[in-house]
């Protein structure tokens, strides 16, 4: 590899750039300041325990829990099916029922929970955790599919065929062979769209009935300067929890390739 | 298992069955919806007939909304243009520039911040941009300025700053994976027939690479066009976008009609826009064939 | 060649068709293959010999026709019941099982007791030569390895029929030459029937008692190796198996099976029936192998006929030369392949020459 000074020098600034808010987000949490600017005061876990202390908090993250939970859930089964279907089998109309269930990646959001919102509305059927988990379903269900795929086109026709073939009928050969090898992939897709979904704020916002949500709450809460270190200090949490999520998933996804034997390239997406 | 083709298209169909029921039931269906309560007439939370082209013309003429869909198409297209602008050099760093073993550690690197929470990223630039915020205190602490830059005022500037930010990942991966397909042996050839570094980058890699830079664009385009968190948290309200518009039509003046002709008008020149780049990235496979 | 004649049949088609949608794969398939026998079903990639493996197997349903398996109609039998078991192309290892989990998957719904299966997995091992290495995982085994848990995990469950979907292709070439002789030994100590599917014609050749030539989803020749080399039954079996030249000629007349033509360049020649395959319509040609033409050098006399030839083209390639000879004063150029033996010179291009041959190695194809 030829070395290239500059751009190394401008690789090592955008990680800056990307990582810049997350490092700030510890620092201020532990900040002793209800401002939020430098210099930093002295250290101090106070934001923590007024941040715990809100009971709307640990409603909002068991609201969440159960949402992301459910979604997660949910979409990597519907996943697992659609996956399942269009890479193992030829059936016509393949390309547009594909294309409907990807279509919420591009989408905006907005249209997506307000077209939702208003069906919901004309219906008659009340705002809830379950109409949350329904749009966020919708949502996750694209990614769960798109890593799935990978996932099952990754594994060898023939390892199915030498299950058949060796005496299993078609289930016990899904649960022997297809289920462990694709493990991996469905990992990778329960942590990722849990992570979405715990994340996702638009349908949240517009498709809940104004019970607290984490990512709603948080939104309202950084509206009062007041509350903005306790919320750092949620942050700093969540962007922990979400860290080492990340590398469990990782984790399975490398220990998935090493198991197959196969080469490490890539990663998400 | 002999199996026919229509007993293999049958197993498929069964399988995707539920996906599909889901999708039909909660996505094809409301988006109907939502298109024929465009051209209905809205009122108090309801729609009713007759059917009215109205609303369109409200939309499409009416000096706000054409404002604020201008600024919505011109502030993601400058978010849009800045995110992958910053991200191909990136992207050619590590495709180009890193051992292979270490792509994939560069590559989780890029992509972590992605899976923290965008409502905090978000709320963080606020603070970091804010007046006498962390840009400010750090400034006047340097003694660079005396007076807080108050950066976040500036409304357009931060929320680019901001979502540039929050789609960067998105940005890199696409044109990284695209540039990792250039054959290696063809910029050797163009360097072996005397072409210098650049123009090699300019008349091979660069040309190979639009697809994965087209679909960085639509990536980071179609989210941000349609965002609704940066207006709120970053704009404060003051500058905003298509999803606030739909919103404000839908549930503060609860006009139906009014929020669906807008959304569908939102999906449109989504529609547009793609199918322009989509087209623009046939062209350019075909030339470089 | 006489091994298969007398052994009962294990495999029957009987006019097998087979279509995908619009295209016809395999085109009214008929044909025995015997108990114990080393089967291949040779051919050039797309000719439908994979998929008429896979018919076997019971993966492919096929059209119409019959497949009997042991006197046994296959139709809607699965694969899973069938007594046949496939050593996959790619092997089909399950990457998340050990060797001995590999081999012993068939013997999960096996009634013996666990240290039974054990022993059955541990015998199975010994015989492909991999004996200690049942607690490796799959990954780490070498492609010469996988290719014998392979074939241990597919034969511990004592089929009537082993298919080898071109289980050696996969493998450098020092390899696969070792396994062939493996496989031919593994043969005759199981004495199951083997049906082999491979486009290497030097393969089929080595290691079949009978080949299946197939061409564009029909069998063009089914014969054991030697008549398959000695006797192709037309001009295209002829080009896939070896070299073979092919020299233009005219039919003189034709008496009680036997032909007498006059080829160009090596002149009149009377053949038997076993020389002249039935008539396809096809301008006449007689085809020669090369190492059947011999360059006498100076000094050298033959009982065979012999021909005047001028060298075109001289390729070393260490043990063989192969010349290209002018014919008789024409333009009729042969190929042949002469042995590097000590004391014998490379000829040069341009050099007079004579050619032995002998009437009895021509095939007439017309």
């Amino acid at each position: 590899m030829k070395d290239a000074p500059i751009l190394r020098s401008y690789a090592v600034l955008y990680l800056i750039f990307l990582y810049g808010p997350i490092i700030i987000l510890p620092m201020f949490a532990f900040n002793d300041n209800t401002i939020v600017s430098f210099p930093l005061k002295g250290f101090t876990t106070k934001w923590f325990a007024e941040m715990w202390s809100d009971p709307n908090l640990r409603i909002a993250l068991q609201n969440s829990l159960i949402i992301a939970l459910s979604t997660a859930t949910l979409s990597t089964v519907l996943g697992i099916f659609a996956a399942r279907a269009s890479v193992r089998y030829k059936w016509p109309g393949k390309t547009a029922v594909v294309g409907l269930i990807m279509v919420p990646l591009v989408l905006p959001e907005m249209i997506v929970a307000m077209a939702l919102l208003v069906v919901l509305l004309s219906i008659g059927v009340p705002l809830s955790i379950f109409t949350i988990i329904m749009g966020h379903v919708l949502i996750c269900m694209p990614f769960a599919v798109a890593i799935l795929t990978s996932a099952f086109q990754s594994l060898d026709r023939s390892l199915e065929e030498a299950a058949l073939d060796l005496g299993e009928d078609a289930w016990s050969t899904f649960r022997l062979i297809v289920l462990p090898l694709v493990m991996p992939g469905i990992m990778a897709s329960f942590l990722i769209t849990f992570t979405i979904s715990i994340d996702e704020f638009i349908i949240a916002n517009f498709l809940g009935s104004g019970k607290p949500i984490l990512s709603v709450y948080i939104f309202g809460q950084f509206r009062f300067p007041a509350k903005v270190p306790a919320m750092l200090a949620l942050g700093t949490l969540l962007v922990a929890f979400s860290i080492i999520l990340l590398t469990i998933a990782e984790y399975f996804r490398r220990r998935g390739v090493a198991k197959t034997g196969g080469k490490n390239s890539g990663g998400f997406l | 298992m002999a199996q026919s083709q229509s007993s293999e298209a049958k197993t498929g169909y069964m399988l995707v069955a539920p996906p599909l029921l889901y999708a039909v039931l909660l996505l094809a269906a409301p988006l109907a919806t939502v298109l024929i309560y465009s051209v209905l007439t809205g009122e108090n939370g309801a729609v009713s007939l007759p059917m009215t082209t109205e609303n369109f013309t409200t939309v499409w003429t009416g000096r706000v909304y054409q404002a604020i869909m201008a600024r919505s198409l011109y502030v993601s297209m400058l978010v849009t243009l800045t995110t992958v602008l910053l991200a191909y050099p990136i992207a050619y760093f590590v495709s180009f520039h890193v051992r292979p073993e270490r792509k994939a550690l560069w590559l989780f690197l890029i992509t972590i911040p992605f899976w923290t929470s965008y409502i905090i990223r978000v709320a963080l630039w606020r603070t970091i941009l804010g007046y006498n915020g962390i840009i400010d205190s750090t400034l006047i602490g340097l003694g660079v300025t005396s007076e807080p830059l108050n950066i976040l005022s500036y409304g357009v500037v931060s929320i680019i700053i901001t979502l540039a930010h929050a789609y960067a990942p998105f940005a890199v991966l696409p044109i990284f994976v695209s540039l990792e397909k250039v054959d290696r042996a063809l910029l050797e050839a163009g360097q072996d027939l005397g072409e210098s570094r650049w123009t090699t980058f300019l008349r091979v890699t660069l040309p190979l690479s639009m697809p994965g830079v087209i679909a960085a664009v639509l990536i980071v385009f179609i989210p941000t066009v349609g965002d609704y968190v940066t207006p709120e948290l970053i704009g404060g309200g003051k500058v905003p976008m298509i999803a606030n518009m739909i919103e404000i039509e839908m549930l503060k003046k609860r006009d139906q009609a009014m929020g669906s002709a807008i959304a569908v008008t939102a999906m449109s020149i989504v529609a547009i826009v793609s199918i322009l780049f989509v087209l623009l990235n046939k062209r350019f496979i075909g030339g470089t064939k | 060649m006489t091994f298969s004649e007398d052994k009962p049949v294990m495999i029957e088609f009987r006019d097998v068709h087979k279509y995908y949608g619009d295209y016809h794969a395999l085109r009214g398939i008929d044909g025995t293959i015997k108990a114990g026998e080393f089967f291949s079903l040779l051919g050039p990639s797309g000719c439908g010999k994979t998929t008429l493996l896979r018919t076997i197997a019971g993966f492919e349903g096929i059209s119409s026709g019959v497949i009997m398996i042991d006197d046994r109609n296959m139709a809607g039998v699965p694969a899973n019941v069938r007594p046949t078991n496939m050593v996959f192309q790619s092997y089909a290892i399950f990457p998340h099982m050990s060797v001995a989990e590999n081999v012993g998957f068939g013997l999960r719904r096996d009634p013996r007791t666990k240290a039974e299966k054990a022993a059955a997995v541990e015998e199975m091992l010994a015989m492909v030569g991999l004996t200690g290495y049942g607690d490796r995982a799959a990954h780490e085994l070498s492609g010469g390895q996988r290719q014998r848990v392979a074939l241990a995990r597919a034969l511990i469950l004592k089929p009537k029929v082993l298919l080898l979907d071109e289980p050696l292709s996969a493998l450098d070439k020092k390899m696969r030459e070792h396994m062939q002789v493996e496989l031919i030994k593994l043969q005759r100590q199981v004495g199951i029937t083997f049906i082999l599917v491979t486009h290497d014609q030097e393969e089929a050749l080595v290691m079949s008692d009978r080949i299946a030539v197939m061409f564009e989803g029909g069998i063009a020749q089914l014969a054991d190796p030697e008549t398959l080399y000695r006797r192709p039954n037309s001009k295209q079996v002829a080009e896939f198996i070896g070299t073979m030249n092919f020299v233009p000629a005219t039919i003189l007349s034709e008496v009680g099976g036997k032909v007498e033509i006059e080829a160009k360049g090596l002149g009149k020649v009377t053949l038997d029936e076993t020389q002249s395959p039935p008539p396809r319509g096809e301008e006449p040609v007689v085809g020669l192998r090369p190492e059947t033409l011999t360059l006498l050098f100076p000094g050298q006399t033959t009982s065979e006929r012999k021909v005047d030839g001028l060298i075109d083209e001289v390729i070393y390639f260490g043990d063989m030369t192969y010349y290209d000879v002018y014919l008789g004063g024409t333009d009729v150029e042969v190929r042949l392949s002469m042995r590097n033996v000590p004391g014998r010179p490379i000829l040069d291009v341009g050099t007079r020459v004579e050619v032995a041959w002998s009437p009895e190695a021509l095939v007439l194809f017309r």
